[in-house]
């Protein structure tokens, strides 16, 4: 039913598709802005410098959403993030303890990322029978399998040269370099998705991917690029993870692929694809960052945090439903 | 239709923002009987203590000041009597007390309520580190910030912290479970070690110091660890240890568990299937106490551990003598702990610590006591 209500909506004239999207975007703002009146009434400590203090740890997670944004409007997924992220962090920090120079560090950190997200992108598309849950699902378990067996008996390693992350976990003003950093990357990505053919082309094969190859689409090109991108962005995740954690453990990562899904299922981007934008993911992240800083100031206890945002994530799923819901019936009466 | 989605919508922010209000109240409720959080009440003076701090205030009691700990994870019983402890020694010395327990037992989970400490303006943080070195960042922060840190039942690296209370030294433990085993086996014979996360940094210490002592008499020769494996702390992945320790090693005579999750998880799996392998190690009276007896019909003759609330209430006394600055942490440093006595900062390997004292044995004869006292 959700893929047929998501393929009836992706044929409604431009104009309608957009209006309904800025709703929904629209509501995002509001419940960020109630959020954090929220967290002003129940926390006595929730400002603008504690918020921003406490951020960068959550600001790592969010740069997964952008690439996570592209596989899902492509109607995919890839749940092996979390285990990207500490593979990568893992790697950073072997090349760090090898002496290398920071930017080297940098470079392994990232282009691990990459070649586990093209390892993906290679397997979902060259076996495009199997379905990318399954897939990413086998390497989130090869992944922190490679960084469990390169970490060994003890089961962490911390950076012993900290000069090059402290650099990174610096601060501009109140804002750490991450925010900056995070910001860039939303402004591309978004553009990229929202603004460019290429991006049309991804919602294009997000809504039909047989009717979108028979249009000349390079299907399986634009998935093998967004799996690619994925892991890239995981990559720099880790970076910024390292940053505030000095190392890597075997429980890295641990989770990051369901809460970056979360993120941008509550962002309005349905995973049964060619639905949803960036924007909202984006938007979405923060509200989760946001809430979790708020209720944790308050010393609410951390399983409860999950089950409110759990039941958030609920509610943001079924109410666009409801609307199309009632839509159809009217439809049908009026007929 | 433009307005029907607009008012759904707001409706659901509304309803949204509610819910996460009943949430907030909902758990201040509960907090007061699980001791998970701090109450109401309590997290006011917690707010007000942050614009305190920066005055150089040395109160000779815990009067007006808040002191938190970040345990290991949350469900975890073990903790649970730690945090109980410690809410008593601080409540006894007039101070508040915050209970952090991390949704799962990573470093990254602790990373996230020792920063949200700092927001609150606590005057001390105590952890049960969840690994070794990922924290010093976060704790670097704390202590710029002006927040004593200190460690209990599992350490952080040295600099990071004022000192670390220890429940009993290292190689103390190491050396008792090595005996039971020993003497368990007959003084010959396979051993296994059934761990938590490979990680964890009490875990890792206490199996090298069973490994050294063993290498330091030859008396224990003839004794032979076959692996160290490793249950993350989890009763079902412990007992599927547990399953394949006994499969892959069908002359194996004792598990050592230096861990109670490990130690009931595989207490169950020796008794159910009436294995003649024994049981021994660290765990708890109250989740041990039918598994206990010098019988066949019981897998675990008798097992170590210490007394968790003094450990929480040793660990609560040192929070308060540290903001006090009644202690510095440096080596030599006494001080008063409530009513139970005085203490010393010991260097052990480099660490400063303050240790609580010997592992306590628990057999057929006294756990169910011991088990009747909550513990």
């Amino acid at each position: 039913m959700a893929g047929k209500s998501g393929r009836e909506i992706s044929a409604v004239p431009e104009g309608g598709l957009k209006e309904k999207l800025l709703t929904w975007e629209g509501a995002l703002i509001l419940i960020f802005v109630a959020v954090n009146i929220l967290g002003v009434i129940i926390s006595p400590v929730y400002n603008a410098t504690n918020v921003l203090r406490e951020m960068p740890k959550y600001l790592a997670e969010a740069f997964m959403v952008f690439g996570m944004g592209y596989i899902l409007v492509l109607g995919d997924i890839d749940i092996s993030v979390g285990s990207i992220v500490c593979l990568s962090a893992t790697m950073a920090c072997f090349a760090g303890n090898a002496g290398l120079p920071f930017g080297v560090v940098v470079l392994v950190c990232v282009l691990t990322g990459l070649c586990c997200g093209m390892f993906n992108g290679l397997i979902a598309t060259k076996f495009t029978e199997l379905p990318t849950m399954i897939v990413t699902l086998g390497t989130q378990i090869v992944f922190r399998g490679i960084a469990e067996v390169s970490l060994g008996s003890g089961g962490s390693i911390s950076m012993q040269n900290t000069e090059g992350l402290s650099l990174i976990a610096k601060k501009i003003g109140p804002f750490p370099i991450s925010f900056f950093v995070l910001l860039i990357f939303a402004i591309v990505f978004i553009t990229l998705l929202s603004k460019t053919t290429f991006g049309r082309k991804l919602y294009a094969i997000g809504s039909n991917q047989t009717a979108a190859k028979y249009a000349g689409i390079n299907v399986q090109g634009s998935r093998f690029f967004c799996f690619s991108l994925l892991g890239f962005l995981s990559g720099v995740s880790a970076l910024f993870l390292l940053s505030t954690l000095y190392g890597a453990n075997t429980t890295t990562g641990n989770g990051f692929e369901m809460e970056v899904i979360a993120m941008c299922v509550f962002g309005g981007i349905a995973t049964t694809g060619g639905k949803g934008n960036l924007i909202g993911g984006f938007i979405a992240a923060f509200i989760i960052f946001c809430l979790k800083i708020a209720l944790g100031q308050r010393n609410i206890n951390t399983q409860l945090i999950l089950v409110i945002i759990g039941l958030m994530l609920i509610v943001s799923v079924v109410i666009p439903g409801l609307g199309s819901y009632f839509g159809a019936k009217k439809k049908s009466t009026t007929k | 239709m433009k307005k029907k989605v607009l008012g759904l919508l707001l409706a659901a922010t509304m309803s949204i923002g509610m819910l996460a209000g009943c949430g907030g109240s909902g758990s201040a409720d509960t907090s007061a009987s699980t001791d998970t959080a701090a109450t109401t009440e309590e997290a006011a003076p917690a707010a007000d203590t942050s614009s305190e701090e920066a005055a150089p205030a040395a109160a000779a009691s815990g009067e007006g000041k808040t002191y938190a700990l970040v345990t290991k994870s949350a469900g975890n019983a073990f903790m649970e009597l730690l945090g109980q402890g410690f809410k008593e020694a601080v409540e006894a010395s007039g101070g508040t007390a915050i209970i952090k327990d991390p949704a799962s037992a990573t470093a990254d989970a602790q990373i996230s309520e020792i920063s949200s400490l700092i927001s609150q303006g606590v005057d001390s943080i105590l952890v049960a580190a969840n690994d070794e070195n990922a924290l010093q960042a976060v704790l670097q922060e704390a202590s710029d910030a002006g927040i004593k840190i200190l460690t209990v039942d599992s350490d952080v690296a040295a600099n990071s912290r004022a000192v670390f209370v220890n429940q009993a030294s290292t190689e103390l433990i190491g050396q008792t479970l090595l005996d039971a085993c020993y003497d368990i086996a007959g003084g010959e014979g396979q051993y296994a070690i059934l761990s938590a996360t490979s990680q964890a940094t009490n875990q890792n210490a206490w199996i090298e110091a069973m490994k050294a002592a063993a290498e330091a008499d030859s008396k224990y020769a003839n004794l032979e660890l076959v692996e160290v494996a490793y249950g993350d702390d989890e009763p079902q992945k412990s007992t599927d240890q547990t399953q394949a320790l006994l499969e892959k090693y069908p002359d194996l005579k004792v598990i050592c568990a230096p861990t109670t999750v490990g130690i009931a998880a595989a207490a169950k799996v020796l008794q159910d299937s009436g294995s003649s392998v024994k049981l021994t190690g660290l765990g708890l009276p109250s989740e041990m106490v039918e598994y206990i007896g010098e019988d066949d019909a019981h897998s675990c003759p008798y097992m170590y551990l210490w007394n968790m609330i003094d450990l929480g209430n040793l660990a609560g006394y040192t929070s308060v003598a540290l903001v006090n600055g009644d202690l510095t942490g440096a080596v030599g440093d006494t001080y008063e702990a409530g009513s139970m006595g005085t203490f010393e900062v010991v260097d052990v390997n480099g660490a400063t610590q303050v240790i609580l004292g010997n592992p306590f044995k628990f057999d057929a004869s006294n756990v169910q006591e011991w088990a009747d006292k909550g513990m």
